[in-house]
This record gives structure tokens, sequence and C-alpha cells, in this order.
């Protein structure tokens, strides 16, 4: 139970780094630590106690295995989030190119 | 060497680099080739390949990372893995359907065999190693326009 707070605890820290900071590239690293708590909390409800990666071998039998399930999800999840945190950089270099900061309280472009 | 490579990072990181992208990218190729009877696969092997020719990058500067692996390479194998996958899963109509794997399985736990699994993650991993190293080089080769800031 109490690794499944930490998990909550890691994506608090995270939600901080979005909800708090100002720099655009803080909170890029922001969104990247939730998603990895996310799947840190898959792979560890996933984990079975003294169990062994779901995949055979040609030594020993598997009498207790993981879940490979959420695994699978998780590679998955990597996948996006690369992809993810790809086009967000791109965006955030555009964001400095057009306007020389990376504070997102002087990106002023749209004041009334 | 590091006299014509004036670009880039410090002495100590060229060595370092110059000593350890050999055995990055041979790590890579371990993972890639045992995919199908170990934890890895075509997934992992790709990153890690791609992760070789950005740590050259990093430490030498983008023009000796491209000379090795140029865009243009990159997206040739970007689309030769794509096609190779393809080709792959369409071979299985020779035998009946879809992704039949219509090569001999082998014997299990040992290197060739599971037919045309191993297959697959080579083409799985051209396309991720060389489409990771192509998202890199666009975002460094990516200029701001000039004349454009406010």
């Amino acid at each position: 139970m109490m690794v499944y707070l930490l998990c909550l605890v890691l994506f608090c820290v995270g939600l901080y780094c979005v909800l708090m900071k100002r720099n655009i590239i803080k909170i890029i690293v922001g969104i990247i630590i939730m998603e990895f708590a996310v799947n840190l909390f898959f792979v560890l409800v996933a984990y079975r106690m003294e169990g062994r990666a779901p995949i055979l071998s040609p030594d020993a039998e598997i009498l207790n295995m993981v879940d490979p399930l959420p695994q699978a999800l998780v590679l998955t999840s990597i996948v996006i989030g690369l992809a993810t945190t790809a086009v967000l950089v791109a965006i955030a270099m555009r964001i400095y190119e057009k306007y020389g900061t990376f504070d997102i309280t002087k990106i002023k472009e749209l004041r009334g | 060497m590091s006299k014509e490579h004036e670009k880039g990072m410090s002495i100590i990181v060229k060595t370092i680099t110059r000593l350890t992208v050999g055995l990055i990218l041979l790590y890579g190729i371990y993972i890639l080739s045992h995919g199908h009877i170990s934890p890895g696969g075509g997934f992992a092997g790709g990153v890690i390949i791609a992760l070789s020719f950005i740590h050259l990058m990093l430490a030498y500067g983008k023009e000796v990372a491209l000379k090795k692996l140029s865009k243009g390479v990159a997206s040739f194998f970007e689309s030769i893995g794509a096609l190779l996958f393809l080709s792959i899963a369409f071979l299985g109509f020779t035998g009946g359907y879809f992704f039949l794997n219509f090569l001999s399985k082998g014997e299990p736990f040992k290197l060739f065999s599971a037919g045309i699994i191993p297959l697959c993650n080579i083409a799985i991993s051209f396309k991720v190693g060389a489409g990771l190293f192509a998202i890199f080089v666009a975002l460094v080769l990516l200029k701001p326009e000039k004349g454009d800031k406010k």
C-alpha cells in the first residue's frame, strides 16, 4: 500500500511542477514526471510477490509470475509519451523563436 | 582526431564518447537480436541504437553525427523498416493468412528460432531507431527565421 502512496506523491510532484512553474521547459519536465508516475503505478499493480518475468526460460520453471498485461500497456504508453514529448519540445522551440522567452507570463500577444 | 572536431563538448566527453559509443551500439544489437528469447526486442533495441548516434551528436556536434548517418539515410531506413514489416506480414499469404509464421520454428531458446519474429524485430528496430534519430535531428536543425522577432 505504501508504494502506491509514493506513486501518488510522485504524481503530485509533477502536478505541482506543471501548475506552479513559469518556465515552459520545467512544465514539460513536470508532465513527463506525471506520466512516469502513472506508468510506475501500473507496473506496481501488476507485481506479484516473488514473481518472475512472464517469459519461458530453459532452466527454471516459473511458479509465480507477474501480470504481463499492464507491462504491455506501459510499453505502449512509453512510446506515446515519447511522441507527445517531442511535440511539446517542438512547440516550446517555436514559442521561443516567436517571443524570445520561455517564461509563460511574458507571452502576452493576446492581451485585451 | 580531436583537432578536426573543434565544435562539440570538451576533450573528456569526446574521449569517453569515442570509447563507449561502439559498446552502446553493440548492446543495442544484442538486445535486438535476442528479442524473441529474452526481455527486449525491436523497440528497445532500436531506441538503444538511436541513442548511440544521439550520444555521438551531443558530444561531437551535428556535423560528425550527420556524416555517419545523414538525414536522407535515416529517412530511407525508416521507410524500409515499415515496408519490411508489411512485406513480412504479407508473405504469410503464401501459406494462408496474414502474419503467418511461415518459416520453421526451430528449437526453442536458441538464437535462430521462432520463425519470422526476429525478422519482425529487425524491421521494427530500423523504424524505431531511424525515427528517433530523425526526431532528434529535426529538433537540432530547427533554425529560427530571421526578422520574425518583435
